[in-house]
């Protein structure tokens, strides 16, 4: 008799709009934070010692909060909303000023990336105004730095996974479209470098482990599609997990590399192991669709949690494969 | 003349040293005596007797010797012997001798024997040379009635060991040590005669063989066979004389005995080329051997494994001579298998053993033999076909199918084949798997040489695991580690959302014909019923009448329970009209049995709710609204619903003893009072008449053909029996009781269908049961009220 599947060790309530990004910051000195963004423009910064929202943060003109993350620890955050805004504030010791702002003029869904190419030194992927096209911009400097546009029709951008690989040459590109599938793009040549049909449906979110070199993306549709990519850079398909219900919003590999989350439409949250992408657990809470997942980056592995935010405004968090503390 | 002198002289020695041994009390005296008696058994170059004078003491002195020493067992002189003196010239008189002779008084005397002295007499082999004395001689010299006795000490070696011996018994004589045993000697005795063969010496195997015989007639084959079986299929792989000897051998077994070593054999061989071997065309020489092989294994009984099955058809088709046998066995079995009134009256696991071996047979034919058949094939096809779809159990109408199936796709009907859809079972697996070839084929050759090959299979296959290991892209640290939780929640979101009113509820019960969303009214019924009592009291007779002639339309899935589940909370939110509803309907026309159970189970569900305490009953409802709920928010209600009500038991009990620890009991009120009236019948009248009228029904259909039908009958009285009460058994089906039971008896007995077997059974006890009750205790009020 398997164990029963876990509740949560306990839950976000408050704020007041779907969730439709997670960002943990737990690696510093300081108190673990989590970050979220509302549908209804609010950043809010959840204590999670205290479990309360420590900081809330009206941005974005009261517009879907899409996407948010931290630069240099906690102090400065970025954050990207459908005013077609990406802003950089600075919430070190209290404070939250907008200190920079770049307009993306894109009118999706698509979620930025970013990646630490030197100290204070970003590259920043986001969907621009032409439907097909990918703008890479450096931070601070919001130097342009490329253009990304394929040959083909293949529709919105839908997603963008930003790397450096550990091989040294340049960074890296992965971005989902609209009609399924997933190319890669090498930004220094401003090449694409390959391509899969990896879903008959929209890419909707994708994950990349850049260790294994593996990747997984989900759709609209019941299966998530794993792909890999070859020495010579060609992405290759490999097997498909068929889920029970259609859609998923977002895929998070947590640091270790043995846990794969999906925040699914159908309000759970799923976990496989990612090796082999086995089912583990069906996490059931959440009354609306699952908008975001995410597994906190604390440094010791057994405090590493799963949160989940979904449309019915409530942050979950779980406990799930723990070593020491695995009792869920 | 000279002979004549020998035996006199021989005669004078040994009557002088019996003498001695009967009265001597010297025990040197007793030694020279039992020192002469050996010289003539001594066979050594240094002997002191002549030739002659040996086999004149082993002809006419051996046994009665023997019987002296051991009815001197209690003598003076044995007890003065030392130990080694003791086993050199008293036991070894016994092993020294003709074997036959030493083994009959050893068993006559084995109650004041030592045990000893068998024990040796078996572990040195002595048997093999009995055995093999009898193959030297061509002609019988001794008595038939001397070979029939020694043939019995042998084969029952274990049973008089036993009896005489009872709890002193050694672990030697058990069967489990001693068949083996006797298999090792029986093949060193062939041994012996394929050497002597090869040497140009005649034998005869005939004692072998009725040895043979005689124990797998005692029901000792399996063991015996089990060491003789691979044995024989090793040497009879390259060796011509090995097979002749087993041919040979297998001519030799007497007729009454073939049966039980034939079936023991197929049993016990690796092989359908094993088995050719080892019996060779025995098949077409004995008419015995035949009968048992191509009609009883097949079609009279059915207990074996599939193994034995395709042992036997294998060994049919090898052979070109054999193969005509296997084309009559696959008429007989065709026709078997298309008989229809096999299909009604034959156990089912008897059909699928016919069933296997008509597969078997057919995969086993050439194109060419198909192509023959055809008519014949044919003609089982399309009869047996229909008997078997035309049949109520599942498990027969598969059968049909994959048998139809596969004689369509050999028998090339212009390119047409047969396809059925079905769902894969086991069974049917099973069936399919047997025309996979090559399932059965013998794991090889000389011992010797494959443990060889086998170690060096292992060398290889762990050096492969090796490289596996060290192979970069391997799941040393796979996804296994990880535990699965359990998934079993993660079911499909269907679109509509269940009703939120009652009202919305019955009108979707009444009037929708979109089966997801009866579904999803059905299954919230329950918890809008006992969430909203206000609101279900005003409809709650309208919505009984309707659940109460509901059908399972849709196949809803666990249909039947959430129709009583609601029916229950209707009755007990409403009581007194719903209860007054269902007891008028119960008594109307037109209603069937199944719904008339309903009205009683809900009854019944309903009044054990109501004469529930209170408080207990309104924790049992929180329970099942929160169960109901699709998604309940553990962390809304953090404490337990348990908890709360259990605080609240706390706050509201008045404690009037405090002083007194113990478990305050509580007369809480129930609710089942003011139904209680509605409900009262005199029901077990009713249950007596309903259970005479249910007898008087099945009674015409109790031989119906159909099982089902008749499990159907069993299942009725069965439950006649166990409710009705024992008074009423004898008094009103009294003239119809003594019928039933020699007709359950007669079911019991000799019903195809085990099922039925075990329910007659069961309604055998319960009937006697239940009549032993009244008789012992005729007074005794037969329901409690």
């Amino acid at each position: 008799m398997s164990r029963p599947s876990p509740s949560p060790i306990y839950t976000l309530r408050g704020a007041g709009g779907p969730l439709n990004t997670l960002h943990f910051s737990c690696q510093g000195e300081g108190t673990p934070l989590l970050f979220s963004g509302s549908g209804k423009g609010a950043i809010h910064i959840w204590n999670l010692n205290s479990r309360r929202a420590e900081k809330i943060i009206e941005a974005h003109s009261g517009n879907s909060v899409i996407w948010v993350s931290t630069l240099q620890s906690a102090d400065a955050l970025i954050s990207q909303g459908r005013d077609m805004q990406v802003c950089w504030w600075d919430v070190s010791e209290g404070r939250s000023e907008l200190v920079e702002s770049v307009r993306t003029g894109s009118v999706g869904y698509c979620q930025c990336s970013l990646v630490e190419m030197s100290p204070a030194n970003y590259l920043l992927a986001y969907a621009g105004e032409q439907t097909e096209e990918i703008k890479i911009i450096e931070l601070p400097s919001k130097t342009a730095v490329c253009t990304l546009v394929p040959e083909e029709k293949l529709g919105m951008v839908m997603c963008l996974k930003l790397w450096q690989p550990d091989s040294g040459s340049g960074p890296l590109l992965l971005a989902g479209y609209e009609n399924g599938s997933v190319l890669l793009w090498d930004v220094t040549q401003r090449s694409k470098l390959s391509q899969v049909k990896a879903h008959p449906e929209p890419v909707m979110c994708l994950t990349f482990d850049t260790t294994s070199l593996r990747g997984v993306s989900g759709s609209s549709e019941k299966t998530l599609s794993s792909w890999r990519l070859d020495g010579q850079s060609n992405l290759q398909l490999q097997d498909c997990v068929t889920l029970v219900n259609p859609g998923v919003s977002q895929l998070c590999i947590r640091m270790d590399r043995k846990l794969l989350a999906s925040a699914g439409w159908d309000h759970r949250i799923r976990v496989f192991g990612w090796k082999k992408l086995r089912p583990l657990a069906v996490l059931q809470y959440h009354t609306d669709m699952v908008l975001s997942v995410a597994f906190s980056d604390h440094r010791d592995p057994r405090q590493r949690v799963l949160a989940a935010g979904s449309k019915d405004q409530r942050i979950s968090l779980w406990s799930v494969y723990n070593e020491g503390t695995d009792t869920g | 003349m000279e002979s004549l002198t020998t035996n006199t002289d021989v005669r004078l020695t040994v009557t002088r040293c019996f003498r001695t041994l009967k009265s001597s009390t010297d025990s040197s005296d007793i030694i020279t005596a039992l020192r002469t008696l050996h010289s003539y058994l001594d066979e050594g170059p240094d002997s002191t007797a002549t030739s002659a004078e040996r086999a004149e003491f082993r002809r006419a002195h051996y046994s009665s010797a023997l019987q002296l020493l051991v009815s001197n067992i209690q003598a003076d002189w044995l007890h003065q012997l030392t130990a080694a003196q003791r086993a050199e010239l008293w036991d070894g008189l016994f092993l020294a001798g003709p074997p036959e002779q030493a083994l009959l008084v050893l068993m006559d005397a084995i109650g004041e024997l030592r045990w000893v002295v068998l024990g040796k007499f078996l572990q040195r082999g002595r048997l093999a040379e009995l055995l093999w004395s009898y193959c030297l001689e061509a002609a019988p010299s001794d008595s038939p009635q001397l070979r029939e006795t020694l043939l019995g000490r042998i084969s029952a070696l274990p049973d008089i060991t036993a009896n005489k011996l009872q709890l002193n018994n050694r672990a030697l004589f058990r069967p489990q040590q001693y068949y083996p045993l006797l298999a090792t000697e029986m093949l060193t005795a062939l041994e012996h005669t394929c050497q002597a063969l090869r040497a140009g010496t005649d034998c005869n195997l005939t004692f072998v063989a009725q040895t043979l015989g005689k124990v797998c007639i005692q029901g000792h084959g399996g063991l015996v066979l089990a060491v003789m079986a691979p044995r024989l299929s090793a040497c009879t792989r390259s060796d011509m004389v090995w097979q002749r000897v087993c041919w040979k051998l297998l001519e030799n077994v007497p007729q009454r005995w073939m049966e039980s070593v034939l079936t023991g054999l197929v049993q016990a061989v690796s092989g359908p080329d094993a088995l050719g071997r080892i019996i060779g065309n025995l098949v077409l020489t004995n008419k015995k051997a035949q009968f048992v092989i191509t009609h009883k294994l097949l079609l009279l009984q059915y207990k074996y494994e599939t193994r034995v099955l395709r042992i036997i058809l294998g060994y049919l088709a090898a052979d070109r001579d054999r193969r005509p046998l296997l084309i009559q066995v696959l008429r007989s079995v065709s026709q078997a298998w298309a008989n229809s009134s096999a299909v009604k009256h034959t156990p089912l696991e008897q059909q699928l053993y016919v069933s296997k071996a008509l597969l078997l047979s057919v995969s086993l034919l050439k194109d060419s033999e198909i192509q023959e058949l055809r008519s014949e094939l044919l003609q089982c096809m399309l009869g047996g076909m229909q008997t078997h779809l035309d049949s109520n159990v599942v498990r027969i109408r598969h059968m049909g199918m994959v048998i139809g199936e596969y004689l369509s796709s050999r028998m090339d009907i212009n390119g047409t084949k047969l396809k059925f859809e079905y769902d894969q079972d086991e069974e049917t697996r099973e069936l399919l798997s047997l025309l996979a070839p090559g399932a059965c084929d013998e794991p090889e050759a000389e011992p010797t040489a494959e443990t060889a090959e086998s170690a060096q299979n292992a060398s290889q296959t762990t050096s492969g695991a090796q490289a596996l290991k060290t192979d970069p892209d391997s799941d040393l640290d796979s996804d296994d580690e990880l535990t699965p939780y359990d998934m079993s929640g993660d079911q499909e979101i269907s679109k509509a959302s269940p009703p939120r009113y009652l009202r919305d509820c019955l009108e979707i019960l009444i009037s929708s014909e979109d089966p997801v969303r009866v579904e999803l009214s059905l299954k919230a019924a329950e918890s809008l019923v006992r969430k909203n009592s206000f609101a279900a009291r005003e409809i709650s007779v309208q919505m009984s009448k309707v659940l109460l002639h509901m059908d399972d339309k849709y196949n809803i899935n666990g249909f039947l329970y959430l129709r009583q589940a609601t029916m229950v909370a209707l009755t007990v939110t409403d009581c007194i009209p719903v209860a007054h509803y269902l007891t008028t309907e119960f008594y109307s026309l037109n209603y069937s049995l199944r719904q008339r159970l309903d009205i009683l189970e809900v009854l019944a569900l309903a009044a054990q709710e109501l004469s529930k305490p209170v408080t207990e009953k309104k924790a049992a409802s929180i329970s099942s609204a929160t169960t109901a709920e699709s998604t309940p928010y553990p962390g809304d209600n953090p404490v337990h619903w348990q908890q709360v009500v259990e605080k609240r038991i706390q706050s509201k009990t008045k404690r009037l003893t405090k002083k007194v620890n113990q478990p305050v009991t509580k007369a809480t009120p129930n609710r089942y009072a003011p139904v209680n009236i509605c409900l009262i019948h005199d029901t077990f009248l009713l249950a007596a008449q309903m259970g005479c009228a249910l007898l008087d029904f099945v009674w015409a259909v109790r031989y119906h053909a159909d099982q089902m039908v008749r499990r159907g009958v069993l299942f009725a009285v069965c439950s006649v029996f166990l409710s009705m009460p024992s008074q009423n058994l004898l008094v009103d089906i009294s003239d119809q009781l003594f019928e039933t039971r020699s007709w359950l008896a007669d079911v019991a007995e000799g019903d195809p269908d085990a099922d039925c077997r075990s329910l007659a059974v069961q309604s055998l006890v319960l009937l006697d049961k239940s009549l032993k009750k009244q008789l012992q205790d005729p007074q005794a009020p037969t329901v409690e009220t």
